[in-house]
């Protein structure tokens, strides 16, 4: 079967799994789950399930990764044998090391890197279960963790993807969306400004499907955010 | 795992409280650490467990593949388990192929399930010689604060006991519940300040001697055997931990089987 055979949406606008068009996966957050780490958390959204821990800041090693006057952020993304249908085998991967790169260069739009010069600060980020759209839970939990670790940022980085099943913009594509689907945007969003520090895209969308896209992934943004603030002043304290 | 450096102070400090017949955590010397297991908890895996010993915690996934046999033994499946050190679990776990260390975890989990026969490889046949099953036990750390071979064991053990054989998905009939029929149980110990413990954790860790590993089956029976890191052991010691051992196997096997 080819994109768009497979019928996702009916003529109600239901998807597969009940959602409308504009409706996010249930998302639930968790933070301090690694009790060894300097901050840590969980982010189950859908059937994924994705735990972020932080180490440092501490001594940048090897000395040549070291910067004169700032931090870096040593980000790892990495899935688990046991979270994909087939075992995943571990070892190196062209697509981990992609996205940890990727999400290694949102992050360092937001932590305050110039407080820790010659430091560095280890990100890890370990997908447990995967569904559709882990790259965006994990940079969504690497930021808890950085939140939980007490690392200064300018702002959090809320991370969700849109995309289009047969010809329709939908938000947040689910495992059987994403396989059939014909189009991927996935978003890394700074809720308070609004800017954007992490941005790719696979698939085909007219300029009014773009717009679309984009569109439900800031709205989805703003509700995710909500989220991820009551999960820390759950913990913390405070108004969220 | 780089090699810590070991205080001198924390070496004396475990000494000291061993000659009270103290631990740091307050815990005697064959107690364990509070622990929590939960069965089901990975949507991916056929069989999955959850465990956590105080601040140390595991999950353990079980998935299947279908290989062909080996030649010698045209009806029998497949056991391989590996173990996964990511540096997600502690800072001083470092990224990179797999570690001696955790080969010798993965090694003695994996002799103490196999010998313990508790997954009768005949089992796992579909069509001799041609395909069998492979059953593949992943355990993957969460937090590491010591003791990971009791944690990855038990979470092992467990998660076999919840396993599936996904049949359907593989085309080769429905699915059947993993026939499992023991229930093997490791205990670790480890000599801290001159003595052995129970449960180590991961202060005790870095300021102990050597380490022994027992794996129990049914009636007390002796599966695997592993001692690890530098230092001497009277068998007297060995006796002394193999009572403790069978005490303890047999209030986790348990637990186990009530799951």
């Amino acid at each position: 079967m080819g994109y768009g055979d497979v019928q996702m949406i009916d003529e109600k606008g239901n998807r597969v799994d009940g959602r409308k068009a504009g409706d996010l996966r249930p998302i639930e957050i968790e933070l301090g789950v690694v009790p060894v780490a300097d901050g840590s958390a969980s982010v189950r959204w859908g059937t994924n399930y994705v735990i972020a821990s932080i180490y440092g800041p501490m001594e940048a090693h090897p000395r040549k990764i070291q910067r004169q006057e700032r931090a870096v952020l040593d980000v790892r993304y990495n899935m688990a044998p046991f979270s994909t249908t087939d075992r995943f085998r571990p070892g190196f991967n062209r697509r981990s090391r992609e996205i940890s790169k990727v999400t290694a260069e949102a992050l360092e739009s937001v932590v305050l890197l110039e407080l820790y010069p010659r430091s560095k600060i280890r990100i890890e980020i370990e997908v447990i279960c995967a569904e559709a759209g882990t790259r965006c839970v994990g940079l969504t939990a690497a930021s808890l963790a950085l939140a939980d670790a007490g690392i200064p940022m300018t702002d959090m980085v809320v991370s969700v993807a849109s995309g289009k099943i047969n010809d329709v913009v939908v938000c947040d594509l689910n495992k059987e969306e994403d396989n059939y689907g014909e189009a991927d945007l996935p978003m890394g969003i700074l809720p308070n400004s609004g800017e954007l520090v992490f941005l790719q895209m696979d698939g085909d969308l007219s300029p009014e499907q773009f717009q679309e896209a984009w569109d439900y992934n800031m709205d989805a943004a703003t509700k995710i955010h909500l989220m991820m603030k009551e999960a820390i002043a759950n913990k913390y304290g405070g108004e969220s | 795992m780089g090699q810590p450096l070991v205080p001198e102070l924390l070496r004396t400090h475990l000494a000291e409280l061993a000659a009270r017949d103290e631990r740091a955590d307050g815990r005697g010397q064959w107690d364990g650490r509070d622990l929590s297991v939960e069965v089901g908890v990975l949507e991916r895996a056929e069989g999955s467990a959850k465990v956590q010993m105080g601040d140390t915690i595991v999950f353990t996934g079980i998935k299947f593949q279908i290989q062909t046999p080996y030649p010698d033994r045209p009806d029998e499946g497949g056991l391989m388990t590996s173990v996964e050190l990511r540096p997600l679990a502690g800072r001083h776990i470092e990224p990179g192929p797999p570690s001696p260390e955790s080969i010798e975890m993965a090694r003695v989990v994996d002799r103490g399930i196999r010998e313990s026969g508790c997954i009768d490889t005949k089992n796992l046949c579909i069509i001799a010689g041609e395909k069998v099953w492979q059953v593949i036990i992943d355990c993957f750390a969460i937090s590491d604060d010591g003791n990971l071979f009791d944690a990855f064991a038990l979470a092992a053990i467990a998660a076999l006991h919840n396993a599936t054989l996904p049949g359907e998905r593989f085309d080769i009939g429905e699915d059947r519940p993993l026939p499992v029929n023991k229930t093997p149980i490791m205990c670790s110990f480890q000599k801290v300040g001159g003595r052995f413990i129970y449960d180590a954790n991961r202060e005790e860790e870095l300021g102990g001697d050597e380490r022994i590993h027992i794996t129990l089956g049914g009636d007390d029976h002796v599966h695997s055997l592993q001692k690890g890191l530098k230092g001497a052991f009277t068998a007297s010691e060995f006796a002394e931990i193999m009572d403790a051992a069978k005490q303890r196997c047999a209030e986790l096997k348990k637990i186990v089987d009530s799951l």
